[in-house]
C-alpha cells in the first residue's frame, strides 16, 4: 500500500480537486473518496446510482473491484467520476 | 524673458541618444534588455509618444492630483461612509488592495527598465513620468488602507499578500512577474502598458471608480480617479513601440507578446473583477454585467485599437469571450467554497432576487452554476456549515496558479489541460493557458504551484490546517461570507421558520 493523489473531476461539479488515495483501495473506494469531496457539497446527491471511473476523455470505465495500483493510473492523472445505473 | 513654447523645444531635449565612446551600442543597450528585436536604434527615432509632458508641467499637475485626492480623503475621515457601506464594498476595497497595491511597484519597476533600455527618447522620457506615477499608485494604495486597519484587520493585507504564499497573491505575484518584471524594455512597453494598462486596468479603474461614486464611497472614488488619469497617459507608451516593431518587419513577434499577455491578464480580470461586479456589487447599484461590461470595453474598445495598429486579434480570441459566460462565475464560487483562504470576505450573491439577475444576464445560469449554489443554500439551510468548507486542495493551473475550473450542473465542461515537459506533468486550466507554457517553457518550467510544493511535501503538516498556515491568514484574517450567511434567510419559506428551527 502507498498514498496516492489523484485529480478528481467529477460529474457536475465546477472544479478539480486534489484527491488521495491509496494503491491498494478498489475504483468503488476510490470513487467514494472523490465523492466525499463534491456529493452533499456542491452536487446533488443520486440515491440508487453508482459512481464510476474512468481517465479524463476515455469511454470506457474501469471495472468496480479494479485496484487502483494494478491499473495503468498515474499519480496526479485527472480521473472523471461519473454517475451510472447501478 | 519670454519663455518658449514646449512644442518650440520639446523635441530637441528630449533626444537623447548619443554616440557612446567608451563601450559598444551593443554593450549599452543588449538586445535582451532592450527587446529590440535587432530592429537598430535609428529605426526608433520615428517612435513618436502621443502625449508630451516637460517635468515642470508633470510635477505641477500631479501635486494638484494628489492635493486634491488627500484633502478628499480628509474631509470625508470622520463620515460613516465606510461603517455604513454593504460588506460586499468592503470586499471590493480588500480584495482591490492586496492585489494590486505593491503591484504597482512592480509597474514601477518595470517602467524604470523602459527609462534605461528603451530604445526611443521619447519612451525613455515618458516611461520617466511613468514610474514616478507607480511610485505614486503605489504609495497612496498602501496609505488609503492603513486607516482602516484599526476597523478590520483584513485591510492589512494590502501590505502584507504580496509578501505571503497565500495562493490568490501568488497567482497575482506570479502574472506580474512575468508580464512587469521579467521583460525587455520594448515587451513590459507592450505587455505592460498596451495590453495590461490599455487593454484592461484603465476601464477597470473608470469603472471602479464609478462604483465608488454608487456606493457613496467619495474617497475611494476620488483615489482611483486620480489613479486613473496617470494610467491613461502612461499606458500610450505601448502603441508606439508596437508601430515600430510592425513597420520593421517583427509583427509577429509583437503579436505573440500581446497575445500572452492578454491571455494572463485576463485571468486576473475574471479572478477579480468578475466576483465584484456580479456577486460582492449589492444588486441595485449594479449597472453592467461583467460581461456586459466585458463586451463593451474589451471587445469593442480594445478589439478596434488592435486593428488599427495592423495587429490581428488573438487566435483565441473566440474562445476567451466564451469565457466571459462562465469563468468568473467558477472562479467566485471557488473563492467562496475556500473563503478561509483569501483575505476578504467574498459575498454569496446568491439569494432569490440576486439568482434571477444572474439568470436574466447569463441564460442557464440556475441550470448550471445553480445547481452548486442549491445544494450550498440546503446545506446553510439546514445548519451544515461544515459542508460548505472544503477537506482538500484545488487543483492549481500551472500558468494562472488559480484553480481549474468551468462550468458544473447541467452545463458541466470541466477539464483538465495536461503537458508532459521534460518529465514533469503540468496541469493548465485551458488550452489557452497551456499555449502561454508552450511560448516559453524555460521561463515557466521551475515553478511549483501551491499543489506542487503540497506534493513535494514543502507545505507541514501536510494538512488543510498546514497549508493555511503556509499562506499566513491569522484566524482574524481568514474571510468569511460577508454577510455571515444572512442572505440564506431569503430561502426560509417562512419567517417563523427560523425561529422554529433554533
Ligand atoms: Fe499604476
Ligand atoms: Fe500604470
Amino acid at each position: 500500500m502507498a498514498l496516492f493523489p489523484i485529480i478528481s473531476n467529477f460529474q457536475y461539479d465546477f472544479v478539480l480537486q486534489l484527491v488521495p488515495v491509496d494503491t491498494d483501495n478498489t475504483m468503488d473506494e476510490v470513487a467514494a473518496a472523490a465523492a466525499h469531496h463534491s456529493v452533499g457539497r456542491r452536487v446533488a446527491p443520486q440515491p440508487g446510482k453508482v459512481i464510476r471511473v474512468r481517465r479524463q476523455g476515455a469511454a470506457e470505465f474501469y471495472p468496480r473491484t479494479a485496484r487502483l495500483g494494478t491499473t495503468d493510473i498515474k499519480p496526479m492523472e485527472a480521473l472523471e467520476f461519473i454517475f451510472c445505473e447501478a | 524673458m519670454p519663455m518658449l513654447e514646449r512644442a518650440e523645444w520639446y523635441d530637441i531635449a528630449r533626444d537623447t541618444n548619443w554616440t557612446p565612446k567608451y563601450v559598444s551600442p551593443e554593450a549599452l543597450f543588449p538586445d535582451v534588455m532592450t527587446g529590440a528585436q535587432g530592429v537598430e536604434m535609428a529605426k526608433w527615432q520615428c517612435y513618436d509618444e502621443p502625449y508630451k509632458t516637460s517635468y515642470p508641467e508633470y510635477v505641477r499637475v500631479q501635486r494638484e492630483k494628489d492635493a486634491g485626492a488627500y484633502s478628499v480623503k480628509a474631509a470625508l475621515e470622520r463620515s460613516n461612509i465606510f461603517a455604513s457601506a454593504d460588506p460586499g464594498w468592503h470586499s471590493i476595497l480588500k480584495a482591490h488592495y492586496g492585489s494590486l497595491a505593491v503591484g504597482e511597484y512592480a509597474a514601477m519597476s518595470g517602467e524604470a527598465r523602459m527609462v534605461r533600455f528603451g530604445q526611443a527618447p521619447g519612451m525613455r522620457n515618458m516611461a520617466t513620468f511613468g514610474m514616478l506615477d507607480e511610485n505614486r499608485h503605489a504609495q497612496l494604495q498602501l496609505y488609503y488602507p492603513h486607516d482602516l486597519v484599526s476597523k478590520d484587520r483584513q485591510f492589512d493585507w494590502a501590505q502584507k499578500a504580496y509578501h505571503t504564499n497565500e495562493w490568490a497573491a501568488i497567482a497575482v505575484r506570479h502574472t506580474l512577474d512575468d508580464l512587469f518584471m521579467a521583460r525587455s524594455a520594448t515587451e513590459t512597453a507592450i505587455m505592460l502598458t498596451f495590453a495590461f494598462e490599455t487593454g484592461f486596468t484603465n476601464m477597470q479603474f473608470l469603472g471602479l471608480a464609478a462604483d465608488a461614486a454608487e456606493t457613496g464611497d467619495y474617497t475611494f472614488a476620488s483615489l482611483v480617479s486620480s489613479i486613473q488619469t496617470d494610467e491613461s497617459r502612461h499606458a500610450q507608451i505601448g502603441g508606439p513601440a508596437l508601430e515600430v516593431l510592425i513597420a520593421n518587419g517583427r509583427k509577429a513577434e509583437a503579436q505573440k507578446l500581446v497575445d500572452i499577455a492578454i491571455a494572463r491578464t485576463w485571468r486576473l480580470f475574471a479572478i477579480l473583477t468578475g466576483p465584484s461586479m456580479d456577486y460582492y456589487t449589492p444588486i441595485e447599484h449594479r449597472k453592467q454585467s461583467f460581461k456586459e461590461f466585458m463586451q463593451e470595453w474589451i471587445v469593442g474598445q480594445f478589439e478596434r485599437s488592435l486593428i488599427e495598429l495592423g495587429l490581428d486579434l488573438p487566435w483565441y480570441w473566440d474562445k476567451m469571450i466564451a469565457e466571459f459566460e462562465y469563468q468568473h462565475h467558477a472562479y467566485h464560487l471557488g473563492l467562496w467554497y475556500w473563503r478561509k483562504t483569501i483575505w476578504w470576505n467574498p459575498a454569496a450573491g446568491v439569494t432569490p432576487e440576486c439568482r434571477a439577475w444572474l439568470e436574466e444576464k447569463y441564460p442557464g445560469w440556475n441550470d448550471t452554476f445553480g445547481k452548486c449554489w442549491d445544494v450550498i443554500t440546503d446545506n446553510l439551510l439546514a445548519g451544515r456549515e461544515d459542508l460548505t468548507h472544503p477537506e482538500t486542495l484545488p487543483v492549481l493551473c500551472n500558468m494562472s496558479q488559480i484553480p481549474i475550473c468551468a462550468i458544473p450542473g447541467n452545463g458541466w465542461n470541466v477539464k483538465d489541460y495536461p503537458l508532459e515537459y521534460e518529465g514533469r506533468t503540468y496541469h493548465f486550466n485551458s488550452e489557452v493557458d497551456r499555449w502561454v507554457f508552450e511560448q516559453d517553457p524555460i521561463r515557466y518550467r521551475d515553478h511549483m504551484s501551491l499543489v506542487d510544493r503540497f506534493l513535494a511535501g514543502e507545505i507541514q503538516p501536510p494538512t488543510l490546517a498546514g497549508v493555511l498556515a503556509y499562506m499566513g491568514l491569522s484566524a482574524a484574517e481568514m474571510g468569511d461570507d460577508a454577510h455571515k450567511n444572512a442572505w440564506v434567510d431569503a430561502f426560509r419559506p417562512d419567517p417563523l421558520a427560523k425561529n422554529a428551527a433554533e
